[in-house]
């Protein structure tokens, strides 16, 4: 255990490494130069040029690539060339934001789809379970956005319970950070947790028809008793690996969500660079996306060994 | 000490097992042999309370005072794996992959109210009845570590853990090399209280069983102390059982019983045999009953 944990660690470092080279080529690809952009179209060559050495983007690409890879050891994503404000701290600020919306987003997706998928592959035969399957199958047909949309809609223009956006910090009023988080969590959370159901549903039904489920009845567990103790671990093996993928569905999600409901977290930020082609500051976003992605891969690799020994 | 009666298994409309009646004594071994399809496996599994989905038994079947169908499961689960406990076919999928071997059998003991150091201590004992090398090892194993023939001795394990005073078997050996069947075989026949032995391997019940029930079409055809059966077989199908298992001289072909076992719900009415039986005649469209005190049988044209 300790053996493969070691080598996957390996791996994760590895891998990130290889995607920060990708992202930092990719930006450099790019068509703009900042100095260019930050000094307007009339600017003389000359002034472009104390610019760019200022920047020190006129320094070979590998310099420029181990300066950057060498901050973001340190946690310093480098000062914007646009605000020239240090970049790293507002990528803490609003990753912390995106993390509770991305988790909040889980739970509710989780806090659904187990027990309705469950109760659905239970009861299979019986129109309840059906309507269950039915339910879902509808819930995946809705983009995250739409599902924002239609819950403003309902819940904050026609019975007025909850803001149709912006977000309260917690430190400012605990009440009111959950009322803003209330419905960006639900749009996010219901169509993963549709989702969800599907998969948790026909997990289950395939561990029901295991004969160590018949074994576990005959040494006198009842039917719910053996899909307790038995069926339900093994049934966690597919579905850790679906939830591992809509982890990182759920951060891209979360992009649009954010804009949805005016929250200020990474995906809203990522906007605003682009937007105000703040190429150092899409730059680190783009790379904590990319190694958030990776870590959660990394996560769902060690989980499948804690559950199953044979894996081991 | 058990006592089956009248027992019908039913999916949906069709009899998958039809009126079957015997009775099992204190330290019996008893056979259940037929062909695939002949109703052998349904009718354990309805003794157990364990049939699939949709699939329903009625009748009666006791264990001493305990009825065993037509109760809900609640009822039924106390007894399951305490007085009355089942070896499936396939050890490959019967344990728990992601359990450790020690804690499936000592579940079955726990489950019926022995406590945790007991169960834990006398798991080692078990383990090590049913002959398997450094028990203390294996029940730290889990189940893919394990060959099918130490698997299937785990479940034998479990199986007797509680000292039942019927032990099943569903083809325990059918999954098994041909060496290991038969240590496993002579296990089954050492530990077993009573035994209730399903198998279409006619050596293997001589083997292992004093009595034999002969199943053909969901109905018990013919039944008896094992050598009067297999020496004088009466019902045709036996008889055509027996003799598609004989070893032949080299050159002549090898006997069978003409036609294949029709599919559930497609058997004749009258005796069920009668569309693959040579000696069938009209007479044979009035199902016969199975008759005979010790040996009996259910045919109308009985070989001599």
């Amino acid at each position: 255990m300790i053996l493969y944990l070691l080598k996957r660690l390996a791996v994760l470092l590895a891998s990130t490494a290889v995607a920060a080279v990708a992202v930092f080529a990719f930006m450099a690809v790019l068509p703009g130069d900042p100095a260019e952009i930050a000094l307007g179209v009339n600017a003389t060559p000359d002034a472009v040029a104390e610019l760019r050495k200022q920047f020190g983007t006129d320094r070979p690409a590998v310099a420029q690539f181990l300066d950057w890879a060498g901050g973001l050891l340190q946690g310093d994503f480098g000062t914007s060339y646009v605000t020239s404000s240090p970049i790293g701290p507002q990528i803490g600020d609003r990753l912390g934001v995106t993390l509770v919306l991305v988790l909040g987003g889980m739970v509710v997706a989780l806090v659904l789809a187990v027990p309705l998928g469950t109760f659905a592959a239970v009861r299979h035969r019986d129109p309840l379970g059906a309507a269950i399957s039915a339910a879902s199958q509808l819930g995946i047909a809705i983009p995250a956005f739409l599902a924002g949309i239609l819950l403003v809609f309902v819940f904050a223009v026609q019975a007025q319970a909850l803001p149709s956006g912006g977000y309260v910090p917690i430190a400012e009023s605990p009440g009111e950070w959950l009322r803003s988080l209330l419905l960006p969590w639900l749009s996010l959370g219901l169509v993963q947790g549709a989702v969800l159901t599907r998969y948790v549903r026909s997990a289950v039904l395939d561990v029901m028809r295991e004969d160590y489920l018949r074994t576990a009845r005959a040494k006198g567990r009842g039917s719910t008793g053996a899909l307790w103790r038995h069926g339900l671990r093994n049934a966690s093996i597919p579905v850790v690996t679906v939830l591992g993928l809509q982890l990182a569905t759920l951060l891209i999600g979360a992009v649009v969500v954010e804009r949805v409901f005016v929250i200020p977290g990474l995906g809203d930020l990522l906007l605003n660079g682009v937007a105000g082609r703040d190429l150092l500051l899409v730059q680190g976003v783009v790379m904590v996306l990319v190694a958030a992605v990776l870590l959660i891969n990394f996560v769902v690799d060690v989980t499948y060994h804690l559950l199953d020994p044979r894996l081991r | 000490m058990l006592s089956v009666e009248g027992l019908t298994v039913r999916a949906d409309a069709t009899d998958l097992v039809h009126d079957v009646s015997f009775a099992i004594a204190p330290g019996e071994r008893v056979g259940l042999i037929g062909e695939s399809g002949s109703g052998k496996s349904l009718t354990a599994l309805s003794l157990m309370g364990l049939l699939p989905e949709g699939v329903t038994a009625a009748g009666r079947a006791r264990l001493g005072e305990r009825d065993l169908v037509g109760v809900p499961e609640s009822r039924i689960k106390g007894l399951r794996g305490d007085e009355l406990s089942m070896v499936f076919q396939e050890p490959m999928t019967a344990l728990n992959p992601l359990m450790r071997i020690g804690a499936q059998v000592t579940e079955v003991m726990t489950l019926h109210g022995r406590s945790r150091q007991e169960a834990r201590a006398r798991s080692a004992e078990l383990l090590e009845r049913v002959r398997l090398p450094e028990p203390a090892q294996i029940a730290r194993a889990y189940p893919h570590q394990l060959s099918g023939g130490q698997r299937q001795r785990v479940m034998l394990a479990i199986a007797l853990a509680n000292e039942p005073r019927l032990l099943i078997c569903d083809e325990p050996t059918t999954a098994l090399d041909v060496t290991v069947q038969k240590q496993m075989l002579e296990l089954i026949a050492e530990v077993a209280p009573a035994l209730l032995f399903i198998t279409h391997d006619l050596a293997v019940v001589a083997s292992v069983c004093e009595r034999v029930l002969v199943m053909y079409g969901g109905r018990v055809v013919e039944s008896g102390p094992i050598r009067e059966v297999f020496t004088r077989p009466r019902h045709r199908y036996t008889q055509g059982l027996l003799a598609a298992s004989k070893l032949t001289p080299r050159g002549t072909r090898l006997p069978v019983i003409e036609g294949g076992v029709p599919a559930a719900g497609r058997f004749p009415g009258g005796c069920v045999f009668r569309n693959r039986c040579p000696h069938a005649t009209p007479e044979c469209e009035t199902p016969p009953a199975l008759t005979g005190d010790g040996h009996a049988f259910a045919c109308w044209h009985p070989a001599d």
